[in-house]
């Protein structure tokens, strides 16, 4: 008899648990609905104020760093739509590298305004986790410099802006010593592996990466891109019919890689590197070119990407330009309020102090134009870095192919691959449809 | 002869000892470092100080919050032990001394059970405790960790299969309920198991990363445990001015179970080698 009471008892908190699951979800789709209409709502209390001010409760992610200065802006915030609401902030950790992936855990219990890469857009937008900027978008589109400026474009998928572009220095540049580079010799790579190989010091990068390794093919005239249902990659690295075939960047990528004045590091081993005084020059981001900022001292310089020499001409390299971008989440209870906050994180003011207290290179036009800002040596390299640069818009398929590669080629080919067939090879990983 | 083959034995030994005391040696070492960042060149440091473990441990700010951490973890640990423990002895009990039906097939099932790895379960585990509005709560993550704990019976119970059954019997004349026999007869002639039985449910949440990432993920770093707090102070931003904090951090970690664990080590022998005479 007990042991049957036990049995319903148990039965019964079993479903009592499904159908709180269940209720859940009704009310998620009530949410939805409600969240349209705070939407409209909230661009109309812009220009009519409500009677009795109503309670906002907004979650907001950003990486450890930027805690206390991402709280003096929330405080601003409120101050300046005190008139229109009460509100409850709260400030919680998220680095920008990794929200894609905390967020598309549980979209629902996601921060409503959280800060991420650009590289990550694609996806978020795909799982429907962000929601499109419909407050200002025209005014924000204008602050970046347009539709067409690189910030916006990274913000943007299917034509539609999906985030409001907050720093842009997430890209890579080149850093050297000016201890033994004059300006003219950071033009070529050539140049830099020279002089680096006659004082017995290396030049670095790491070429084992798709992010890095990408500047070569890039920069050569060779496409990588999303395929149009945006999960997959369409890539012609192996082409033989362009102006420079895929087994010509091979060839030169091998000459750089065998070359005395240069070496293949990854971050640990680079800053150490720079550090024992053993690497002199190298590509990174501002990550790490602080960390060659506090060794070099007056000598440590930065620039654009140099030329490399690629069937006996010179060519520029190109890179991925990296965006950090403030985006809404869908499934916030306050949309409206969600996108004021968002848009009020990366106005001008607070992108000027983002620059001040944190180094940040603005994605605002008219802040990134101030002189403080074009002084910093990291943040002007990669403004003129970011002519040749382009919007990182890849398929999760392309790292591991491309890292292989680079593997191969950092090793000399040791083996004796043909060229072409190496670079097949690769093409046939990267546009391999993600199951 | 003999003395040949002892010192090639002991060289060898010595030899895997150093292999796998380097990381260790690594470790404390980089947390002495008077360098904040990652340096690979050099085993040891250039300039030895403290200062990371006075930071780590009094100047909290918004990226290390190690005493907030650490307090976080113990607590959870210690209701996480208490209550496995408890379920552990208890199930174990029931297993090796009461007869009911369907002991046998139950006790295989739990067997085959307990193979599964844990995190199997965790997006289900982490949406049943988000219907009770558990995530972000330490609540939940306790119920995680001592939840299936009574799964691991099998060491304890072959424990208690030694303790003589005449002593049960005993008991039981003299009116002795089961409960009585448990907590006054079986118990205190087990204490090595105890032992054991604290240490291993006490271990899993002190180190667990999986279920505490995916539990506590609303980001409000106050609520983390050590083991998220640190793995985040190796963003490629941060790393090079906490790493030599969160050596620091791995070393405090590994403090409390060090003692624990010296203090206990006479009991924790003999719970698994009595434990495992008769499985």
């Amino acid at each position: 008899m007990r042991k049957k009471l036990l049995t319903a008892l148990l039965s019964a908190t079993l479903i009592v648990a499904s159908l709180t699951g269940c209720g859940n979800k009704g009310n998620d789709s009530a949410d939805t609905t409600e969240k349209a209409n705070q939407t409209e709502a909230a661009s109309q209390t812009e220009t009519e104020a409500p009677a009795e001010l109503e309670n906002v409760k907004l979650t907001v992610w950003g990486s450890e760093e930027d805690q206390s200065m991402l709280q003096t802006m929330i405080e601003g915030f409120k101050e300046a739509y005190a008139d229109k609401a009460v509100f409850d902030i709260s400030l919680g950790v998220e680095s920008e590298s990794t929200a894609k992936d905390t967020v598309l855990t549980d979209i629902e219990s996601a921060a409503d305004v959280f800060a991420f890469a650009d590289d990550q857009l694609n996806e978020l937008v795909s799982a429907g986790a962000l929601q499109p900027i419909s407050i200002n978008t025209d005014a924000v589109i204008e602050a970046c410099g347009g539709a067409e400026s690189g910030s916006v474009q990274a913000a943007t998928a299917d034509g539609t802006l999906y985030a409001y572009p907050m720093t842009a220095d997430n890209g890579y540049f080149m850093f050297y010593n000016k201890e033994y580079f004059s300006e003219t010799d950071v033009q070529s790579f050539d140049k830099m592996m020279e002089v680096a190989a006659n004082a017995g010091k290396k030049v670095t990068m790491k070429m084992d990466d798709g992010w890095y390794l990408y500047s070569f093919f890039k920069g050569a005239g060779l496409n990588l891109g999303l395929a149009e249902d945006g999960v997959n990659n369409v890539c012609d690295w192996n082409a033989t019919d362009g102006k420079y075939s895929g087994v010509d960047v091979t060839e030169a990528l091998l000459n750089i890689a065998k070359n005395p004045g240069f070496v293949s590091l990854a971050d640990e081993a680079f800053v150490t590197g720079v550090q024992d005084g053993s690497i002199i020059a190298g590509v990174n981001g501002t990550w790490n070119a602080t960390v060659a900022k506090e060794t070099w001292g007056e000598n440590y310089a930065a620039t654009k990407l140099p030329t490399y020499t690629l069937a006996g001409d010179q060519v520029q390299m190109s890179s991925f330009a990296g965006y950090k971008l403030i985006g809404v989440n869908a499934y916030s209870d306050n949309a409206g309020y969600a996108m004021l906050l968002g848009e009020w994180l990366t106005n001008y003011d607070n992108q000027v102090l983002r620059f001040e207290t944190r180094g940040l290179g603005p994605a605002n036009v008219e802040a990134a134009a101030s002189e403080s800002v074009q002084s910093d040596p990291a943040i002007a390299a990669l403004a003129q870095q970011s002519q040749y640069a382009t919007v990182q818009r890849v398929g999760g398929n392309y790292w591991s192919p491309a890292e292989t590669f680079g593997a191969i080629i950092v090793a000399g080919n040791e083996k004796g691959t043909d060229l072409q067939k190496l670079v097949d090879n690769m093409v046939e990983g990267i546009v391999a449809p993600i199951q | 002869m003999n003395k040949l083959n002892s010192i090639i034995r002991h060289a060898f030994l010595t030899f895997l000892a150093i292999i796998w005391l380097i990381p260790i040696i690594w470790l404390v070492c980089t947390s002495l470092s008077g360098y904040p960042g990652i340096n690979i060149s050099k085993f040891f440091p250039d300039t030895w100080t403290l200062n990371n473990y006075k930071l780590l441990l009094w100047d909290v700010d918004t990226v290390s919050q190690f005493p907030r951490w650490f307090m976080n973890t113990l607590t959870i640990a210690i209701f996480s032990c208490m209550i496995s423990s408890s379920f552990v002895l208890m199930v174990s009990y029931a297993m090796s001394c009461m007869r009911f039906n369907m002991r046998k097939p139950l006790m295989n099932l739990m067997v085959i059970l307990n193979l599964f790895p844990g995190f199997l379960s965790m997006i289900a585990v982490y949406f049943i405790l988000k219907s009770f509005n558990l995530t972000n709560s330490h609540i939940g993550l306790i119920l995680i960790y001592s939840g299936s704990s009574g799964l691991g019976y099998l060491v304890a119970k072959g424990f208690f299969d030694t303790v003589p059954v005449p002593l049960r019997e005993a008991a039981k004349l003299e009116g002795a309920s089961e409960a009585k026999v448990f907590l006054k007869i079986v118990l205190p002639l087990s204490r090595p198991i105890i032992v054991y039985t604290v240490i291993s449910s006490f271990l899993a949440p002190w180190m667990d990363f999986i279920f505490a990432k995916i539990i506590l993920n609303s980001g409000i770093s106050s609520d983390w445990t050590v083991s998220i707090g640190l793995y985040s102070m190796l963003e490629k931003t941060l790393i090079n001015s906490y790493f030599a904090r969160f050596c620091a951090g791995g070393v405090l970690i590994s403090i409390p179970i060090s003692i624990l664990f010296i203090i206990m080590q006479k009991f924790y022998v003999e719970g698994i080698t009595g434990g495992s005479v008769k499985g």
